[in-house]
């Protein structure tokens, strides 16, 4: 029990430095979204949502010890699992959630529910703990591209490929095409509704496109012969080549708009403020306020692009553009320094 | 491109070159140059600003103070230019999880504008002396450190830069690859290649280098050909920068735990 104590101090202090600010704690706009979209059908719902995906797979404190670090300390099995168990608890959003759980539920909800509510919340812990999912080779199947970004691109298609919000747009976008191939009316919101939760459940990526790379991926970044609006484009042509195929039986006009908005405003917290990301868990992005503005913003755009006209997709290629140059230039003072 | 760079005098230069971070000067006044085909080692222990200075040198960290010249190339003015004429190795490798070995090589070729045709045939020749051909299908992020390293070193040699940075090159290499990079940095140092290296391997910076230069604390203790040496680099380097002291740990190998 000495060695988890240790151990659990260890990742309190480390977790502590990281959750200076508001900023700091990480959020998926994806499930900001569904969360509000969710109160209206029951507290209990959004609660779940909250215990099981977002804290467990995204803001997981575990994380913060390296996997080889913790294999070669000498801990057994039940110490592992306690460590499993009792570290979430160390993230303080966590007491929070459960609170309102709690308070949510007093009355309402039977020993039943409770036992599903705690068995989907060990899952998600279980789900955290998988080790990289072997795909190399199905990562070898990624298309090649013409000009001399083309294996910088298909590095950032894989990188994408290995994030669940992917998956969660994925599933978004066949429910939608299931829902068209049966001839089922939706009325045209309804496109819109969808394409945005789609493009939504991708942008939080947006904020943090470098996490993936790695300190050696930086590092060679610095090194090679390129200007940083190409490294900014390299990693923006993955986004929309994922973003809009997924939108096609929607609104993809609309989805192009809001996937170039969220790129736009992505670009500051992915060049100056670079948050590292894990594979296979949910992007987390720069901040729930940030978050909520990309959100609004993208779904302006959507809307305008949807519902006015197709030119309001102009001043969005725009922003995209301006903004790709000028965080292009940023990132290159930040390798010089 | 290249014509417009004069290159009379050393292929690296640099002249009071300093780095301060907060209070702690990391590398302090250096002042040296290494000639066209040199093989210069830099050596010096752990924390002596060896890679500090490799990252000045190669434009990835600007000194607090003096001037540093590669290929007649101003480091700070004018960073993408140098960045087209060296190769780099550097102390974290830079390699990404999702390329595989080959693709690294493959990415190296078109954004240093080497032709399609020319990288393909680089790449081979390169992976086959390197041994890395079983692992060219092989992601980063699944190799070995060694098969990592081999990657990044060939990455360097790949656009055919005229100054090669090399750190630690030797560290976690199997005797048989090392052999085979000595030999590749033997032949492009008699085309002419500058090649500036960090290593704490001293039995083969004897065998390949042309001139030395030891740091301590951030300052240069020594300097000069490899031939005007007084005695063995290794008792050299111990005088000069750091004598051993090995001391004994009484509870190491004792019984209680």
């Amino acid at each position: 029990m000495a060695r988890v104590g240790a151990i659990l101090r260890a990742l309190a202090l480390a977790y502590r430095r990281d959750q200076k600010s508001l900023e700091s704690v990480a959020g998926n706009n994806f499930f900001i979204v569904s969360a509000l979209l969710l109160q209206s059908a029951g507290g209990f719902i959004y609660l779940i949502v909250g215990l099981v995906l977002l804290f467990p797979l995204s803001t997981d404190p575990l994380r913060k010890i390296p996997a080889s670090r913790l294999a070669l300390w000498p801990i057994e099995r039940r110490e592992h699992w306690l460590l499993r168990i009792v570290s979430p608890w160390i993230n303080p959003v966590s007491w929070a959630i459960a609170g309102l759980a709690v308070w949510a539920a007093r009355g309402k909800v039977t020993f039943g529910l409770w036992g599903l509510a705690a068995g989907l919340f060990a899952v998600g812990f279980l789900l955290s703990d998988l080790s990289f999912i072997s795909t190399q080779t199905v990562w070898r199947l990624i298309p090649h591209f013409p000009g001399p970004l083309n294996q910088l691109i298909r590095k950032n298609l894989r990188e994408m490929l290995s994030t669940l919000d992917l998956y969660c747009a994925l599933l978004l976008s066949l429910s939608a095409l299931v829902y068209r191939t049966m001839r089922l009316a939706l009325p045209p919101e309804g496109f819109l509704a969808i394409t945005v939760l789609i493009v939504l459940a991708l942008s939080s990526y947006a904020q943090c496109l470098f996490g993936l790379d790695g300190a050696g991926g930086l590092g060679r970044y610095r090194l090679l012969p390129l200007r940083g609006w190409q490294v900014l484009a390299a990693k923006d042509a993955a986004f929309l080549l994922v973003a809009i195929p997924l939108t096609l039986p929607l609104a993809p006009l609309a989805a192009t708009g809001a996937a170039l908005v969220a790129l736009a405003l992505g670009h500051e917290p992915s060049v100056a403020r670079p948050r590292k990301q894990t594979r296979w868990r949910f992007s987390s992005g720069a901040s729930l306020v940030f978050g909520i503005f990309q959100a609004v913003m993208m779904t302006m755009a959507a809307a305008g692009i949807f519902f006015s006209s197709p030119l309001v997709l102009i001043p969005c290629v725009g922003a995209w553009a301006l903004s790709v140059w000028h965080y292009g230039r940023v990132m290159e003072r930040l390798f010089a320094d | 491109m290249s014509q417009q760079y004069c290159h009379n005098k050393g292929m690296i230069s640099c002249r009071n070159l300093t780095r301060r971070f907060g209070e702690f000067t990391a590398v302090d006044d250096l002042t040296f140059e290494v000639a066209a085909g040199a093989i210069c080692a830099f050596l010096g222990p752990n924390g002596a600003g060896k890679s500090t200075t490799v990252k000045m040198l190669t434009g990835l960290l600007p000194p607090s103070s003096g001037e540093v010249e590669v290929y007649g190339i101003d480091v700070e003015s004018d960073p993408l230019e140098l960045k087209r004429r060296i190769g780099v190795l550097p102390e974290d490798l830079g390699l990404f999880d999702d390329l595989t070995v080959e693709e690294h090589l493959l990415l190296t070729g078109s954004v240093y504008g080497v032709e399609r045709h020319e990288t393909r045939s680089r790449t081979s020749q390169l992976l086959h002396a390197l041994s890395l051909e079983h692992g060219r299908h092989t992601f980063a992020a699944s190799c070995s450190h060694g098969m990592r390293k081999k990657t990044a070193f060939a990455m360097a040699l790949l656009p055919n830069p005229r100054v090669l940075f090399l750190d630690e090159p030797f560290e976690a290499i199997d005797p048989v690859t090392s052999r085979i990079m000595r030999g590749l940095l033997e032949s492009v140092s008699r085309r002419g290649v500058t090649v500036f290296l960090t290593s704490h391997i001293l039995s083969v910076v004897e065998q390949i280098a042309t001139q030395l230069i030891m740091i301590r604390k951030g300052k240069i203790v020594w300097d000069s050909p490899i031939a005007d040496l007084p005695q063995a680099l290794e008792e050299h380097y111990f005088d000069l920068v750091e004598a051993p002291v090995v001391e004994e740990l009484e509870w190491l190998g004792s019984a209680r735990s």
